[in-house]
């Protein structure tokens, strides 16, 4: 995908974060106010997907900003405290959405949602949609100075500075095979995870149910989570070599179905009813050995990026 | 020795896995190793943290039928690490971090094993709680893992292969 591609689906997909993470927390709110568990665990899937979306939205963005930069009247300062603005609000999404699926695996663990946890994905979702509102707002002034706060002279007093976090891997020696390491450790939890879940559901040790299983699925989603923080923690130090990779476009692609196969676990009633001994449904021996080739595809295409593409 | 190793270095087998341009060669190789390594270190990873009391409702005894694909793993990375040693033996035989990546691993095995024998091979298992005796060597199993991954990693950033390497950064 070239930069104008890229750029297009920038512009598509960065209304998810504000317009869906907002009914997703419009939703979340009417749970609370009239205590719905159906209602509750359908927002929690909503922030879910949100948050998986928000990841290409991020990495789109740079594609975005070099196919502008060069176009009069278009601020660098600006798209500079977008994009720092942006990543603020991505961390707090990423954490608002690890939040919600432990609700969600909650749910099933003890028929709900621990006060907690729902407290915490509360106070995090209204931070959240301030935060991706904001930086939203910042990325539209981009290309419309029309409504722009008059007078204001943009200067990037951002609190995360992705700059500044870029700097800081580049300059210190073992923080790439550091990051490079853990990434290589959360591949095995992700891994590992969805291979014995997999081979249950195709009938090696029938003999475990799956609620006993269901409760490995949060070393598989820690796996998840700190290669999302590692991953883009790569992505921010050298977005340059990653924005047009194809090989990462393709790993993107297969993470985010790989991702949302997790709500199949999760969610459906289906696998949650497999008792110890019982043979799996055809349709849970299918979406397990399709979580399982979709991860190898995602370690594939990972491991060709310098390959396919130019990163490494 | 040396002189045997730049010979199998120099074989034709290596120079087309080390140069050609198809994605079956260097890059196929060091895909499936990297797979191999999730396999291997994921599935110990979860018997250990399984034997540490993570997940206690699955049975201990299900969780050693799980034993076979972790040795498929080590296998398919046998082949494949045999395969990433040769192109580059002369350096690798020089690298103290392949020494102690390959230390790690062979610590990791040995406690599988060990775990197979002495906590799943219990008269008892699953009758009382698992020994102290086998929760250290879970626990050891995974402080290996990580340092195998570690080491692995690094082989590509520090020592003598770094400059050969066209993993690292």
């Amino acid at each position: 995908m070239n930069l104008s591609t890229l750029t297009h689906i920038h512009l598509l997909l960065n209304h998810f974060p504000t317009v869906g993470f907002g009914i997703g927390l419009g939703l979340f709110l009417v749970g609370l106010y009239v205590n719905s568990d159906p209602i509750k665990r359908a927002s929690l899937g909503i922030f879910l997907i949100i948050a998986l979306l928000s990841i290409p939205v991020y990495m789109t963005g740079k594609a975005a900003q070099r196919a502008i930069q060069e176009e009069p009247g278009v601020s660098s300062v600006l798209m500079e405290t977008h994009q720092d603005a942006a990543l603020t609000a991505l961390v707090f999404m990423e954490i608002t959405g690890l939040l919600a699926w432990l609700g969600l695996w909650q749910f099933r663990r003890v028929t709900h949602a621990t006060k907690a946890n729902l407290t915490a994905v509360l106070v995090l979702s209204l931070i959240t949609a301030g935060l991706m509102t904001r930086a939203a707002n910042l990325g539209g002034d981009i290309r419309h100075p029309e409504i722009r706060a008059a007078g204001a002279d943009p200067s990037d007093t951002e609190w995360i500075r992705v700059a500044s976090v870029a700097e800081f891997i580049n300059t210190t020696n073992w923080a790439w095979p550091a990051l490079e390491t853990i990434h290589f450790i959360g591949l095995s939890m992700i891994l590992g995870v969805a291979l014995l879940i997999n081979l249950r559901m195709l009938g090696v040790a029938k003999n475990i149910s799956f609620s006993a299983l269901h409760r490995l699925l949060p070393w598989g989603i820690l796996g998840f989570g700190i290669n999302v923080l590692s991953g883009f923690l790569f992505f921010i130090t050298i977005p340059d070599q990653y924005t047009q990779n194809r090989s990462l476009h393709i790993k993107m692609i297969l993470m985010m179905i790989a991702g949302l196969n997790i709500l199949y676990f999760t969610m459906f009633e289906e696998p949650w009813r497999l008792g110890p001994g019982d043979n799996a449904s055809t349709r849970s021996k299918i979406v397990t050995t399709l979580t399982v080739v979709l991860w190898i595809g995602v370690i594939y295409f990972g491991r060709m990026m310098p390959f396919i593409g130019n990163s490494f | 020795m040396m002189q045997f190793l730049a010979a199998i270095e120099q074989s034709g087998f290596s120079v087309w896995v080390r140069e050609s341009n198809s994605l079956l060669a260097y890059p196929g190789v060091l895909f499936l190793h990297t797979f191999g390594m999730g396999v291997v270190a994921g599935i110990s990873g979860l018997i250990a943290l399984r034997i540490l009391g993570c997940a206690r409702e699955v049975p201990l005894a299900d969780v050693r039928k799980m034993y076979p694909y972790m040795w498929a793993g080590f296998y398919l990375n046998t082949v494949t690490g045999i395969v990433l040693f040769v192109i580059d033996a002369t350096t690798k035989i020089i690298d103290p971090v392949f020494y102690i990546k390959l230390a790690f691993i062979a610590a990791a095995l040995l406690l599988m094993h060990r775990i197979d024998r002495e906590v799943f091979g219990d008269p008892l298992l699953g009758k009382r709680p698992v020994q102290i005796n086998g929760r250290m060597l879970a626990f050891a199993t995974i402080v290996c893992w990580t340092g195998a991954i570690t080491a692995g990693r690094l082989l590509a950033y520090v020592g003598p292969g770094v400059i050969a390497s066209s993993g690292g950064k």
